[in-house]
């Protein structure tokens, strides 16, 4: 069966192919489907327990300390009381599962809300009300307005005509355009018959439950015939039904079938560099022990040999010892006992507090909050902040990220007039500001009241009823297939498949030439009050390579009418020679709006002959029905239409780009962060956008643009890039050259290369698909990190993912993808660190985020500030941490040689208990979690302060720097001095009379620090301690920066130098637009939605309305 | 489904001094001069502490007498255990050339004894030195009960190896008058060992509250029988026995033994003279290659006669001033380097 073909690979139960029928729930239950229940939890009461504590089981440290107290737990070798592992792993163990706890509740009251939703379902006849959770395969539900999809289900009938249904996905891919999904005929008829309805026994096979959010296959049998199934019948579950009052569906997939849990599969979990390193140092840390003792335990041997065994007569040997040799063997385990502090048991709690405390900052920080949306800033993973320091690529989307997706008719050109410019009294050019007075729309009931223009002259001019501009919006608010949905009276939204469109028909709107509402041959305007029908007559619609689109309407006043709107290069070529003078102002007018980075469009008209019309159209049809080369045949033949035009103007539209875009982006490259931007968007508009936001800058050396359609053509390219950025790095004996031809094993990492000035490269979707072929990829790689910033475009969601790995893959450096919409979901997820913008479109970003907030400009704050912040004080505490630990070991090793290897400890065993879990650990903490080296003004405007992180300077292998608190807050204070104290407390209280004589075997040490604390030799001791461990610290962070600058120490310097003399406050950068570029017309939307609009099946315009109108 | 602003309460985070980072705070912020002032001072200090110490330490006297040799024949016999119970003594003459003014204390001092091995720590059982539970030797092994079953008291290794010595000093008055010097025994332990972590198992008589226990191996006379001429230096709480049970870290150590009772010709401490220390040589060494001798000193303020903390200050206040001078020298060598033209271009 052809129709399964896909089953095989995407199937992992053993269900073949689904079969199911409606409405009868036994034949259904002998499949076992599961029921529409969704569980996202992980644990139950009964097995929390067991399995949290499984789970904790598998990390190593923790197991180790298992292994451990096993070893404790055998008397001949046991070195140390039982207690002194119990005690801290317990501690350990109980953090870690309260967290866990606290997290599966959420989830359980998550699943919970969810699946005790209602929905209407059909039983015995009726429509009846019941739980999301009881829904079944088969069941028939009926689904209203504004409602969710309760489970993925055939749709069967809806209100609309045709069964047409429209959604919205914007939970599923994050679409928030509404798609059309529509029901075949011989459901449809049903409607909400419910005796039909409940009759209905079609039996559905269809493929097994997979994740393809856009494939579906499967047959419908009813009454004897085959009816073929695919996915644009299918209503997904997540999805959201729009403008349609009710529908029915047959449920296919239930709960976890469904494709929208399919794809919510596990995350993998994202590890950063460090944990990394903490890993491999933990493995060193065993091998150390091991190592330590192997050489106590030879020891041991050697002293037994020569002294233990004379010294039998006042400690004889166990009887299980046989020889020294044996004696040696046990005291191997007895060392790996005592040395087992070396092993950080609470390291990777305290990892997981600091890195918890640092996320909370991140949600805390009012900085990024965002009040217009009410959302702070969150992080929704609490594991990678340190890598926050280290970013070194940003790939950032641009749509709704760098952009706000947020289309605005700026200015306009209306017959060689220039609207949208604001003077002031005096005729000078203002800046257009909040405070600048908006235009009253007041006399036109039917606009809209967010739409705000500046001109007054604009509006004057309409009112005083000029021509000219009349036909001008006329045109506008014909020209376009935009959809209005009118639920209130006078209360129009529309539908636009382009934010462009709906900009400049919402525009036509306010100025009195309202769209309304269309049918599939007319379409209604208001004009200036005054409701007029036009008749649809076609619609030449719009591709990439027309670049125009058209509609031609018969006006009330019975006119054959075409209108026109496109990129100003096309259409100037299609106008009728005595435009030329204008063409020419208007041209003036294009250059000054491109100037101001503005995207634009030439708006026409031609008047037809109703006879000429009538003739091209008949042309028209004929070429419509063609089946061969029909594509061109009618680009051949509405060229024939399209000419001759009259200019009407042009318009310019606003892509705002989001606050802060430029500082945030200037910031980020004084950081040395290279930012690559990867857009489904068209070259054009990617590049504009580039500019405008300054990831190119017009000083820039030169921009490789790689647009090849062939391997060969793309190496070309990219090697003659190189050849002009660093033309050594072609030749044979370059380095990185030499050291690929050893072709190295994976995984290897190339070399940064540094260009010899700036540059910047852009390459389209089409030829990245060659560039990431094996043979190419290395080829892209060397060239692509070589300049400054890169632009990809036209960019499906996987190729984004792909790049983003290529870096990741062969730079070893940490990544960092930003989005918003549900096409940079892959990328968010294959790079190191994944932010969603939760913005425009939908929340898919950003729920597989690691951390979301609402503004671009926040990256800044994140990575220079918390991400500084984390990286500096999680490497001072591993410092610190493995320094104590060390310390703390290292002891027992010295003693060793002094106690006869007998695997005797220095410090009594409550200490040792106590060591790392309470006297040290709360200092070590309030380091990480309060230090700030330098304060955040400071390292906002100093961004070089970021680059150790990305070089990974300051906690590698090599280094271990010592505890170096800077920034001594009251918690800091608290936390040492009142962990020494309550070192002192423990001690006493530990040392008591009464405690002793309770239990006098437990606690031997009475007196003892009674007796010793008297003693001057104690105190003077530790004075020398102190100054013999802080000196030679000092010292060295003294002449490191005099011997070893790097910048960072100038920077420090520089800041330093700025506290005493106040600089005054960095002149804010000016928002500058290059001069000579000319952004093109960019429709973003896919073509050939006019067809769907003159085919009639997407109207929804019911008659009666519409004849109301028409009256 | 989407929730405006207005509907529901404003998600802005708390502004307080946690929660935004800004909590008031002294910055560590050490300049050139203050570093360099600090390290001048701190090697300052050390130099005086470390004078001040070595000058303290130089005013006590110390004289030590290693008899391991000197009493080479007693050994000998000791390292045959059946010879236990004859007696050996020693003497073991020596001049004083200086008075040991002050407080004059007398230690034994104990070369390659281990008193810090695993197992010989854990072989005793502080609730039976407590004297609640004479019986209770459950942590004494390899000395908790004798061959015949009955507790020992003291147990465990380290009240077995007791060090039984008798050390008594003796003044040679004039060429025949050897007269000896009065020492006291009391005060030489720890209040808190004397008087709470020592106690004798309440009974009518010391031999009676011993009764169904037997005595270390090692020792010739059961416990309540330590001290035949003071009574109430018996059992668990003669003085030598509650030294010798602290025990000491490291396998060179000395213990207090005696002190000097300043009286008659001893009122200024120990005139300059000659002496002899006569040893009744109980205790073997020479099997596992320990040596014995015999220390008497005085004590300052800063401790004994040992001069390492002394010197260590000075080393370490020597190597500070040659640290901060060379530091010095450095930092005004390069100091002008630090601010380049270029940075300033970049400022």
């Amino acid at each position: 069966m052809s129709l399964f073909e896909s089953q095989s690979e995407n199937r992992q139960s053993g269900e073949p192919e689904r079969c199911l029928q409606a409405n009868n729930r036994e034949f259904n239950t002998l499949f076992g489907y599961p029921n529409n229940t969704i569980k996202t939890s992980k644990y139950n009461v009964l097995n929390f327990l067991p399995l949290n504590l499984f789970e904790q089981f598998q990390r190593l440290a923790n197991a180790y300390f298992l292994i451990l107290l096993f070893l404790q737990l055998i008397p001949q070798i046991s070195s140390l009381a039982w207690y002194t592992t119990v005690i801290p792993l317990m501690v350990v163990l109980s953090i870690t599962a309260v967290k866990d706890a606290i997290d599966d509740l959420k989830r359980h009251q998550n699943d919970n809300q969810v699946n005790n939703r209602s929905v209407l379902v059909l039983t015995n006849g009726r429509m009846k009300e019941d739980k999301w959770m009881n829904i079944q395969v088969g069941d028939i539900v009926k689904v209203e307005n504004n409602q969710s999809v309760t489970a993925d289900m055939l749709l069967l009938s809806s209100s609309e005509p045709y069964s047409l249904t429209y959604i919205e996905t914007a939970e599923l891919d994050g679409e928030t355009n509404l798609k059309v999904k529509q029901a075949i005929s011989v459901t449809s008829d049903m409607e909400n018959n419910l005796k039909l309805l409940s009759a209905f026994d079609g039996e559905v096979r269809c493929e097994s439950p997979n994740n393809k959010l856009d494939k579906f296959a499967g047959i419908l049998t009813y009454k004897g015939k085959n009816y073929i199934l695919d996915h644009d019948k299918l209503l997904l579950r997540g999805c959201v039904i729009r403008n349609t009052d009710w529908c029915y569906g047959l449920v296919i997939y239930t709960g976890p079938d469904t494709k929208l849990m399919q794809n919510c599969g596990k995350s993998t979990f994202k590890r950063t560099h460090i944990d990394h390193l903490m890993n491999v140092l933990v493995l060193w840390i065993f091998l150390f022990l091991g190592s330590m003792c192997f050489i106590l335990a030879v020891g041991h041997g050697i002293w037994e040999n020569k002294k233990g065994y004379y010294f039998q007569n006042f400690l004889p040997w166990k009887e299980y010892v046989s020889s020294s040799v044996v004696s040696a063997i046990l005291m191997f385990w007895s060392y790996f006992i005592i040395l087992n502090t070396v092993v950080p048991i609470s390291l990777y709690v305290s990892v997981e507090i600091i890195r918890l405390g640092n996320s909370y900052y991140i949600n805390w920080d009012r900085k990024m909050f965002y009040a217009p949306k009410n959302t702070p800033a969150q992080a929704r993973t609490t594991t990678l902040n340190e890598e926050l320091g280290q970013v070194k690529y940003v790939f950032s989307d641009k749509t709704g990220t760098l952009t706000q997706n947020i289309m605005i008719f700026k200015k306009c050109s209306i017959n060689g007039t220039l609207y949208g410019d604001v003077y002031d009294k005096n005729g000078q050019r203002v800046e257009v500001s909040e405070k600048t007075e908006k235009v009253d729309f007041s006399y036109n009931k039917l606009a809209d009241p967010k739409f705000s223009f500046y001109d007054k002259t604009l509006v004057e001019a309409v009112k005083r009823g000029d021509g000219r501009v009349h036909l001008f919006f006329l045109s506008l608010s014909l020209c376009h297939t935009v959809m209005s949905e009118e639920k209130v009276e006078g209360e129009l939204v529309y539908q636009a498949q382009s934010p462009d469109e709906g900009a400049l028909v919402t525009a036509a709107r306010n100025f009195g030439f309202a769209f309304r509402s269309r049918t599939s041959e007319t379409i209604t305007v208001v004009e200036m009050g005054e409701t007029k029908v036009y008749q649809l007559l076609a619609i030449l619609d719009f591709d990439n390579v027309r670049k125009r689109m058209s509609v031609i309407v018969r006006t009330p006043e019975d006119r054959v009418m075409l209108f026109c709107k496109g990129a100003d290069t096309i259409v100037c070529q299609l106008l009728h020679p005595s435009c030329r003078s204008l063409g020419d102002v208007t041209m003036e007018h294009l250059d000054d709006f491109a100037i101001e980075g503005l995207r634009t469009l030439m708006v026409a008209y031609r008047e037809l002959d109703n006879a000429f019309f009538q003739a091209w159209s008949k042309k028209h049809s004929e070429v419509c029905l063609s089946l061969e080369d029909r594509e061109n045949k009618i680009s051949n033949v509405s060229e024939e239409i399209e000419k001759d035009l009259m200019l009407l103007g042009a318009t310019a539209i606003e892509d705002k780009l989001q606050d802060g875009v430029l500082e945030t982006i200037i910031t980020l490259n004084k950081a040395k962060i290279k930012m690559w931007t990867l857009t489904g968007d068209k070259q054009e508009t990617a590049v504009n956008i580039a500019y405008a936001c300054n990831i190119f800058e017009d000083e820039m050396d030169e921009i490789f643009i790689v647009e090849g359609k062939d391997d060969e053509t793309i190496w070309q390219e990219l090697r003659s890039a190189r050849a002009k950025m660093k033309p050594e790095s072609l030749l044979e004996s370059d380095p990185v050259n030499s050291y690929l031809t050893m072709k190295p094993k994976m995984p290897f990492k190339i070399p940064e290369e540094v260009p010899n000035g700036n540059y910047g490269l852009v390459i389209n979707g089409y030829s990245l698909a060659y560039a990431l072929e094996g043979n190419l990829e290395l080829e892209l790689l060397r060239t692509a990190c070589m300049c400054k910033a890169v632009i990809c475009c036209r960019m499906t969601p996987l190729q984004k993912a792909q790049v983003v790995e290529l870096v990741k893959r062969y730079k070893k450096v940490v990544t960092l993808a930003i989005g918003d919409g549900a096409n940079d979901v892959s990328m968010i997820k294959a790079a190191h660190i994944g932010i969603g913008i939760s913005g425009q479109e939908g929340m898919q970003a950003m729920l597989n985020s690691d951390y979301a907030f609402c503004q671009f400009h926040y990256l800044r704050r994140l990575l220079l500030v918390h991400g500084r912040w984390s990286y500096n004080r999680m490497c001072k505490f591993l410092s610190y941490f493995f320094y104590k630990n060390f310390v703390f070991t290292l002891v027992h090793f010295w003693y060793a040689f002094f106690s006869g290897f007998s695997a005797q400890t220095v410090y009594d065993t409550w200490f040792i208990t106590f060591y790392n879990l309470v006297y040290t650990s709360l200092p070590v903490l309030g380091l990480s979690l309060f230090d700030q080296d330098v304060n955040e003004t400071w390292s906002l405007r100093f961004p070089e302060l970021y680059e150790p992180g990305q070089h990974n300077l300051y906690f590698n292998k090599k280094e271990f720097i010592a505890l170096e608190t800077t920034y001594w807050t009251m918690i800091s204070h608290f936390f040492i001095w009142g962990s020494l104290g309550f070192y002192f407390c423990v001690l006493f209280f530990l040392y008591s009379d009464g405690l002793c004589l309770m239990f006098p075997n437990v606690f031997q040490f009475l007196g003892v620090a009674r007796n010793i604390l008297k003693l001057p030799q104690l105190w003077l001791s530790l004075v020398l301690s102190v100054v013999l461990c802080m000196l030679p610290v000092i010292g060295y962070q003294f002449l490191k920066p005099l011997f070893w600058p790097v910048s960072v120490d100038k920077v420090i310097d520089r800041i330093h130098h700025c506290m005493r003399h106040p600089l005054p406050p960095p002149i804010r950068t000016k928002v500058k637009h290059a001069s000579s570029r000319r952004s093109a017309y960019a429709f973003s939307h896919k073509q050939g939605f006019g067809a769907l609009i003159t085919s009639g099946k997407t109207m929804k315009g019911k008659p009666k309305k519409s004849s109301l109108l028409k009256k | 489904m989407k929730r405006t602003p207005q509907d529901c309460p404003s998600r802005l985070p708390e502004n307080t001094a946690v929660k935004q980072q800004q909590l008031p705070a002294c910055r560590l912020q050490l300049s050139a001069t203050g570093i360099l002032s600090g390290f001048f001072a701190t090697g300052v200090f050390c130099l005086g502490m470390g004078v001040i110490l070595i000058l303290s330490a130089k005013s006590s006297m110390e004289i030590e007498i290693n008899y391991t040799k000197i009493c080479a024949s007693c050994a000998k016999l000791r390292e045959n255990a059946r010879n236990f119970d004859k007696e050996c003594t020693c003497s073991i003459p020596f001049h004083l050339t200086q008075t040991m003014r002050g407080n004059v204390y007398m230690y034994y001092k104990l070369y390659g004894f281990y008193q810090n091995l695993h197992g010989y720590l854990l072989s005793r059982s502080n609730s039976q030195l407590l004297g609640t539970d004479v019986k209770d030797v459950e942590t004494c092994a390899p000395f908790s009960k004798s061959h015949d079953g009955t507790p020992i008291a003291p147990c465990g290794a380290i009240a077995n190896s007791l060090f039984n010595d008798t050390i008594i000093l003796s003044y040679k008055l004039n060429s025949s008058v050897h007269i000896q010097v009065p020492m006291l025994r009391s005060g030489i332990t720890w209040w808190t060992d004397k008087y709470i972590k020592f106690r004798n198992p309440s009974s009518s008589n010391l031999s009676s509250a011993f009764a169904g226990t037997t005595k270390p191996p090692s020792w010739p006379k059961p416990v309540y029988e330590l001290d035949e001429n003071d009574p109430g230096n018996n059992g668990f709480l003669n003085d030598d026995f509650i030294v010798w049970m602290r025990t000491a870290a490291f396998p060179t150590f000395k213990k207090l033994y005696r002190r000097l009772s300043r009286t008659q010709h001893f009122i200024e401490g120990l005139p300059a003279g000659n002496y002899s220390f006569n040893v009744s040589y109980n205790f073997p060494v020479t099997r596992f290659q320990g040596e014995k001798s015999v220390v008497l000193s005085t004590l300052t303020w800063s401790g004994g006669h040992s001069l390492f903390l002394g010197l260590a200050y000075t080393v370490t206040g020597a190597m500070t001033w040659l640290a901060a001078f060379s530091m010095m020298a450095v930092h005004l060598k390069l100091k002008g380097k630090r601010f380049s033209p270029d940075d300033k271009v970049k400022l």
